[in-house]
């Protein structure tokens, strides 16, 4: 139930967000005023007669539900307000990581994803050797909506012999609520004599 | 009548020419923005990889008469304080590799030169005038912006540089 209602808040613009933070705001201050109330008829409890103790009881009943709520309200909001800024259901991000290497010596890789660039990262001679090493780089980190996407990933570098080398993978992605994390794995091929470029997807 | 408050708009218009700091300025004590280009020997290289020493930062084009004069005496200067850790990169931003290649060995440069065919270093450094030079001291902060190129100028940036070579 608390996560329907987030889910539908969540469309809001960050302004209803402030409106409904000077609202809570207000409902705390009402809270505030109730309970001095409540306290100031505490003090006059002992001189009360003996009839209204039930009424102070509901009264009192009723201060604590306030409370609660606020304190609900409160914790959603500080969910929602996440969510907005760090949408982690919205989170992909693409790792490109090397084995061996025999075969391949990555210069470049660009990605591309639905048909635009979204990154394009030159390896040094260190970064290729931090990669080498076991090093995962992280290429790309951005927000993706839920459905169907291509992410093209276009790898530079020097093949087998020393020859310049290129070549493109294309990956179909569903992207589903939680982060994705996709990984580029350069790995070499044996028996072919040649680099193996493979996708393994994180959920 | 219109004609004084046309007097007074351009007055108000050139004060705030004068008023507004131009963007190399706003550069300057602000962390050197990162890179990686390639270079014409076919490596990358990456400022990042730099950091530690000083790094003089200058971009050219090859149909910039100035930066032809000046490249000569980064070069000198290259030379001269390598060792105690100056690096120069010279980035090139001409839309083709091949002119700005040919012209580097022909000046006979030996720092590295560099190629920003995508203009995305020029822009972040925000490259207003041929030739632009930045020095980058030892923290990675940007501490000197010179644009164009006069005589005498190379004395200034070997002034700049010894103090930045000294800094602690």
């Amino acid at each position: 139930m608390m996560s329907k209602r987030i889910g539908g808040l969540s469309m809001l613009p960050l302004t209803c967000i402030a409106r409904v933070r000077v609202m809570l705001r207000h409902v705390s201050l009402l809270l505030l005023s109730v309970l001095a109330l409540s306290g100031a008829a505490h003090a006059q409890e002992a001189s009360a007669p003996v009839a209204a103790a039930g009424d102070f009881k509901s009264l009192d009943q009723e201060v604590q539900a306030l409370k609660k709520e606020v304190l609900d309200l409160n914790r959603e909001l500080f969910v929602l307000e996440e969510e907005l800024l760090f949408p982690a259901n919205t989170q992909v991000a693409v790792f490109v990581s090397m084995d061996v290497g025999e075969f391949f010596a990555v210069d470049s890789v660009t990605l591309k994803l639905d048909n635009k660039e979204v990154a394009n990262y030159l390896y040094t001679e260190r970064e290729a050797q931090a990669l080498l090493k076991g090093g995962v780089h992280r290429v790309y980190l951005g927000n993706l909506k839920a459905g169907d996407h291509e992410l093209i990933a276009l790898f530079t570098g020097q093949g087998p012999h020393v020859r310049d080398y290129r070549r493109g993978a294309t990956i179909n992605l569903t992207k589903g609520v939680g982060a994705k994390y996709v990984e580029l794995k350069i790995s070499d091929r044996a028996s072919k004599a040649q680099p193996e470029f493979v996708v393994k997807e994180w959920e | 009548m219109r004609s004084r408050a046309a007097v007074r708009a351009l007055i108000a218009a050139a004060l705030l020419v004068v008023a507004s700091p131009s963007p190399a300025a706003d550069l300057q004590g602000q962390p050197a923005p990162d890179f990686a280009l390639r270079s014409l020997e076919g490596q990358n290289l990456r400022l990042s990889e730099h950091l530690g020493g000083v790094v003089l930062i200058n971009f050219w084009a090859s149909w910039c008469g100035p930066c032809r004069q000046e490249m000569p005496l980064l070069d000198e200067l290259h030379v001269k304080y390598k060792l105690a850790g100056l690096t120069v990169l010279g980035v090139n931003i001409d839309d083709s590799t091949e002119r700005a290649a040919e012209m580097a060995k022909t000046l006979k440069v030996s720092y590295p030169v560099l190629f920003d065919e995508r203009k995305d270093v020029s822009r972040s450094y925000a490259v207003s005038a041929m030739p632009f030079t930045v020095l980058v001291d030892r923290e990675g902060v940007v501490r000197y912006v010179s644009d164009g190129f006069k005589p005498g100028y190379e004395k200034r940036y070997a002034e700049q540089l010894r103090e930045l070579l000294n800094d602690e």
